[in-house]
């Protein structure tokens, strides 16, 4: 085992005859992961691995040195969980309920409550921490998951879709307090999503799967420097024959919505005026492109046609 | 919102252990299931059960023909195993249905306890609450007679060894029954219908089809049949029962075992069925 956050060797899990993780091999460093891809593609069921809810129909995993199906306990005790879906108890006030999941995970009763106060007023719920959870509006719901994940200080949280049914200013800010959570140190998350614009920025490195393949795992930087630069142009009129007549001339081109993305050899932009002097067709916007995790994951699911999601 | 994340100013603690954590579990699932229905059946049960006993040894206390059947009055009757039937459907109907159904269940299993520590705080929050309302009340009962002298302590102590005994096979059972039962469902209404109509079929069903084909084992199928015939046996009365009372101790004892197994298993599958 290494001293690394995660690890997965080889690992494959199998539900009947649909393969959900496929021979995945990955190693991340502590820090803050974007676990992304659409859904279907294997991120909740790799967070089950991990907390060793599930077992591999094959492979290995290690979590913070430990392998979740030896030493699950353990596993636990340093994780924290927040699930995607809606699973709270309607009957508790969010202090109790957070105090309560506090003391499952092993801490005293006073350290649970005193722990309660603390993160429930990170989270923003200071005002109604008395209130029934069965109250809590859906915003209010993930903040007191979020507050549940953390409350035994765990060096590791699984956050499932924690921007999942939230209005834009509710997604702003439950990934504002992983944001402060994050800067503070000492603390890794895995920030599993469907939706890749909530890691940028968030993330230092991202895990990209596709239907239970990995397409990308590492450091953002390094994954999106490591890339060829690509140019964006955007053509006014005979778009097909714009792409039709560049690819006569060698430059390689793909069309991600109303853009064209092209990779220049050697940054030479004369063969897109010489197409469009031949074509008819405008340019009406050229300039570098600038990656995302979204453009990453877009180019590599397009270089993997085969992996589409169940 | 707070402008700083938290810091946790104590320093770090000594986590709890596994036992700890699970009767954190039991605790909250027993106080969880202290409505007010419980408690009115419960006390019912107490006055029930402890009138009963009290009157009717008051009265052979009177005549000197104070002997142990004396206490099995209460349980002469289908009277008793309705109101545990009562209670265990009270207090276990949700126990595991409502879990599952507001998959609460996932965060309990996210965290540093296993499955088996789960069930058993479940089974312990269920199984107290039936020990307080089917030992409880022929104790309290027993505690009068004490005190008010209708009958030698020698006695009062073997009759609640009986009360103990005939109530901890009921609790076994129907907090096995009630957890099984429990678990094939996400809703307590269903369960606690299950648990009547499971009851309540065998109770009818089981002397009927004994008595049509003159096969008496079949009679062993019936828990309320099983528990009148080991109290009273446990007070020393023949009854009129048909079944051997050892034997349906033996048989009441297993199905409870077997139904909190098949609870484990069941809830086992909940998790990768929730997948």
């Amino acid at each position: 085992m290494t001293d690394g956050l995660l690890r997965t060797d080889s690992v494959t899990k199998r539900f009947d005859t649909v393969e959900a993780l496929s021979n995945l091999s990955v190693e991340l460093s502590p820090g803050t992961i974007g676990l992304v891809g659409p859904n279907g593609s294997g991120k909740t069921t790799l967070l089950r691995l991990l907390l060793g809810l599930l077992a591999p129909t094959s492979g290995s995993l290690s979590v913070l040195g430990r392998d979740p199906q030896r030493e699950p306990l353990l596993v636990r005790e340093q994780v924290g969980y927040m699930p995607e879906h809606d699973c709270l108890m309607p009957d508790l006030s969010g202090v109790g309920f957070v105090a309560y999941m506090g003391r499952v995970s092993g801490l005293p009763r006073e350290t649970a409550m005193s722990r309660a106060h603390e993160v429930l007023e990170f989270v923003g719920l200071k005002e109604q921490r008395y209130r029934k959870i069965r109250e809590y509006s859906v915003g209010m719901r993930q903040r007191v998951k979020l507050a549940q994940a953390i409350v035994h200080d765990p060096p590791l949280c699984l956050l499932d879709e924690p921007t999942s049914g939230l209005d834009p200013e509710g997604r702003e800010e439950m990934l504002g307090l992983v944001a402060a959570l994050s800067r503070l140190g000492g603390r890794s998350f895995v920030l599993s999503t469907h939706l890749l614009p909530d890691t940028e920025g968030l993330v230092d490195q991202v895990l990209l799967l596709n239907a239970g393949k990995l397409l990308a795992a590492g450091p953002v930087a390094r994954l999106l420097s490591s890339r060829t630069p690509e140019t964006v142009i955007r053509i006014r009129g005979d778009v097909p024959g714009f792409v039709a007549a560049l690819s006569r001339k060698g430059v390689e081109t793909r069309t991600q919505g109303s853009e064209l993305r092209v990779v220049l050899p050697s940054g030479d932009t004369r063969p897109i005026f010489e197409v469009a002097n031949e074509t008819g067709g405008q340019v009406r916007y050229l300039g570098p492109s600038v990656r995302t995790i979204e453009d990453l994951f877009l180019s590599l699911a397009e270089e993997a046609p085969d992996q589409v999601a169940p | 919102m707070s402008i700083s994340a938290p810091r946790y100013g104590a320093a770090p603690v000594a986590k709890t252990g596994r036992i700890h954590r699970a009767l954190t579990i039991a605790h909250r699932e027993f106080n969880r299931r202290s409505g007010v229905g419980t408690v009115a059946v419960v006390t019912l049960t107490y006055l029930a059960i402890t009138l009963v006993l009290t009157i009717n040894t008051s009265f052979a206390s009177l005549t000197g023909t104070v002997t142990l059947a004396t206490f099995e009055t209460p349980y002469s009757s289908p009277a008793w195993p309705f109101l545990m039937l009562i209670v265990a459907t009270s207090v276990g109907a949700g126990g595991l249905a409502e879990d599952v159904g507001n998959r609460s269940i996932t965060l309990y299993l996210s965290r540093p306890i296993r499955l088996i520590d789960y069930l058993a705080a479940k089974s312990a929050a269920t199984g107290t609450w039936l020990v307080i309302a089917a030992v409880g009340p022929g104790l309290a009962g027993l505690a009068v007679v004490l005190v008010l002298g209708w009958a030698p302590s020698s006695l009062v102590l073997t009759g609640a060894g009986a009360f103990v005994a005939t109530g901890l096979l009921a609790c076994i059972f129907f907090t096995g029954l009630a957890l099984a039962l429990s678990s094939l469902t996400t809703r307590a209404l269903y369960a606690g219908v299950a648990i009547f109509g499971v009851v309540l079929s065998l109770e009818i069903g089981a002397p009927l089809v004994s008595g049509i084909t003159g096969n008496t084992s079949v009679a062993y199928a019936s828990p309320i049949n099983d528990l009148l015939s080991v109290a009273q046996s446990a007070f020393g009365i023949s009854g009129p029962y048909a079944t051997d009372p050892a034997t349906s101790a033996v048989v009441l004892a297993l199905s409870g075992v077997f139904f909190a197994v098949f609870a484990g298993w069941r809830m086992s599958r909940v998790e990768v069925v929730g997948e």
